[in-house]
């Protein structure tokens, strides 16, 4: 008689992921746990069982691989169609790239940083069901690096300010705010990390950092960065359920996990947002076609969806929304017209161009900012018209203050008072330091020892250390050729396009 | 508060003063005119004197409004509180410090 084998038992989806990740992990016999995550201690988190932690994906290695390829071969068929048929010569405008240039120096190199960091915490949380969501998100940061390169490399061929962006993202004035923003985050300790960027970057704030960049390609015709946006898109809500994943795991360990938590939230909504101001002057400024403004950005993702939503349910642990709050939603009428002031007269030391808005564009600002516009921006553009039909271009002649924390230029104003800039200081070791805003400062004054090793673009030049002491000595070391920055009317990028839509003449080759 | 960290965390200041050997970084800040965005940050001898640092920093820098006019009475104030400088001081006797604020209005 012979015994037939058993047939292999086919596991169900819960089954097949506990045994493909969780079942993978096991419980050290010769050395300590605490030898073994050295690192998930020192900053005063309690963590009592590693198993609560709750992955709602339950996605395993083959799964994980097989959905990204087929993303990955859904883009590059329309990066390739898009190159192929000169698909950028039906942008709305070349200066929309502007946006573009933006994205690649100051965002795509975040996405590597997030990537090792998210890598580290793949082998240094305790829990393996942590460990996996962080496992696949580092691959999620990097093959975001790696399309955004592929989808704005195609663009290079054609248009400045592209070629030289990861060098300038170490070195240029305006990247030291995105760069800064992910160094204090990978500086900080695993749980901070997942609070700063889990949670506050890629949940609380995401929406307003991404979005908008994705949406301002559909709107302008930049069809690869479009699908780039829906090819992240399930990887960032992924995303976004290990971040919320993540606040709800360590406020529920342990009650005295709240204040720190909460500490880590008023601090990193304060730098995310603070990064955001990019995004703010990029959606009033910088997109030829618009899609929404700051302000019903800001009110659509933050104030509704987050305080209104978010925030309600984090009010069961004892989690307030964050400290300074009010300031940005009172600053949501004002932000982006001040930030773009700051890079239009800095824009010859940019990787990019700006150039003044049309009459058309100041009447949607006027009309979308109603009661911020016409009584304080619109006269600064009336004079630089004025300017200009004198021969003149608004460019700054110096060097600016820089805030010690967000490394911005210090052009924000009081809260309260638009025509005042905010002025704050704190004094260390003997040393004086200045800030843009009370967030920045709460910030500086509880790590003080942190900050006071800012990497100042500013300061740095003044040192000596930016290639020597003229504008075209610092130029040259952040590698920016003539026509990458500046006015862009009659720039590089605008005569190309106006002669490949055959336009110079009509416009009298202006 | 001080940072959590997973051993001793004491590093130099990466823009303290000694770093500029003579010199300290000066903010002038032109209160009440938005046409410039931010505060300008000079560096600038500690021994130089007010009226040097004027003439030979301040006014090219704010040449760029075109309604700027050196000739102007500005009201000033080092840190918020007000002051006269002498153009004949150094700016090390005036008080100025290493990253100190210095502003000026147009409004009396």
């Amino acid at each position: 008689m012979t015994i037939a084998p058993k047939a292999p038992k086919k596991l169900s989806m819960k089954q097949r992921y506990s045994a493909l990740t969780r079942d993978l992990d096991w419980e050290p016999s010769y050395v300590s746990t605490d030898d073994m995550f050295p690192y998930t201690t020192f900053e005063g988190i309690t963590i009592h069982d590693w198993t609560k932690w709750e992955d709602p994906f339950r996605l395993t290695v083959d799964a994980y691989t097989k959905y990204q390829a087929e993303k990955d071969k859904r883009l590059y068929a329309v990066l390739d169609g898009f190159a192929q048929s000169q698909g950028h010569l039906s942008l709305t405008d070349a200066s929309y790239l502007n946006a573009m240039k933006l994205f690649l120096q100051g965002v795509s190199p975040l996405e590597y940083q997030a990537h090792r960091n998210f890598a580290y915490l793949a082998r240094h949380l305790n829990g393996g069901g942590p460990r996996f969501a962080a496992l696949c998100q580092s691959l999620d940061e990097m093959r975001h690096l790696q399309t955004e390169v592929h989808t704005l490399s195609n663009y290079n061929k054609y248009y400045s300010g592209f070629a030289n962006y990861l060098h300038q993202h170490d070195r240029v004035w305006y990247l030291s705010v995105p760069k800064s923003f992910f160094d204090d985050a990978v500086s900080s300790g695993p749980f901070e990390f997942l609070i700063a960027i889990g949670f506050s970057f890629e949940y609380l704030l995401t929406n307003l950092l991404f979005v908008p960049f994705m949406s301002g390609a559909s709107f302008n015709g930049d069809l690869p960065t479009m699908t780039f946006g829906f090819s992240a898109q399930s990887d960032e809500s992924r995303h976004m359920t290990l971040g919320l994943e993540a606040i709800k795991f360590l406020l529920e360990q342990d009650e005295a996990n709240v204040p720190i938590v909460q500490h880590w939230i008023d601090k990193w909504f304060w730098r995310g947002y603070r990064v955001t101001a990019l995004v703010a002057q990029m959606l009033d400024y910088m997109l030829p076609r618009k899609v929404m403004s700051w302000k019903e950005a800001f009110e659509l993702y933050f104030e509704q969806q987050m305080l209104n939503g978010l925030f309600q349910d984090l009010a069961f642990y004892g989690i307030r929304p964050p400290l300074n709050v009010q300031e940005a939603i009172d600053e949501k009428e004002i932000l982006s017209h001040q930030v773009y002031w700051i890079l239009y007269q800095f824009s010859h030391a940019a990787s990019f161009t700006t150039s003044m808005p049309s009459d058309e564009h100041l009447d949607w600002l006027s009309a979308t900012y109603p009661d911020t516009f016409d009584r304080y921006y619109r006269p600064l553009w009336d004079k630089e018209r004025r300017n200009i039909a004198a021969g003149g271009r608004h460019f700054d002649r110096g060097l600016p203050q820089l805030c010690q924390v967000c490394q911005i230029p210090m052009g924000f104003t009081e809260p309260g008072d638009p025509t005042t800039i905010c002025q704050r200081s704190s004094d260390y070791n003997g040393e004086h330091f200045n800030f843009c805003s009370d967030g920045c400062k709460n910030i500086f004054d509880h790590e003080p020892e942190k900050y006071v090793q800012a990497w100042l673009p500013v300061h740095q030049i003044y040192q000596g250390n930016c290639g020597g002491g003229t504008i075209p000595d610092v130029l040259a070391w952040y590698k920016m050729a003539p026509g990458d920055g500046g006015e862009y009317l009659g720039s590089p990028d605008h005569q190309s396009w106006l002669g490949w839509h055959d336009m110079a003449e009509q416009t009298g080759g202006n | 508060m001080s940072v959590k960290s997973i051993g001793e965390y004491s590093f130099p200041s990466r823009s303290r003063q000694e770093l500029y050997g003579d010199d300290q970084l000066v903010h002038v800040w032109w209160k009440d005119n938005p046409w410039f965005c931010a505060a300008a940050c000079f560096r600038a001898p500690k021994a130089m004197t007010w009226g040097d640092f004027w003439n030979a920093l301040v006014i090219p820098f704010m040449e760029e409004d075109p309604d700027f006019d050196p000739a102007h009475e500005f009201a000033w104030a080092l840190e918020g509180t007000p002051f006269t400088p002498d153009p004949a001081a150094t700016l090390e006797s005036l008080g100025v410090t290493h990253k100190c604020v210095i502003s000026m209005a147009s409004a009396a």
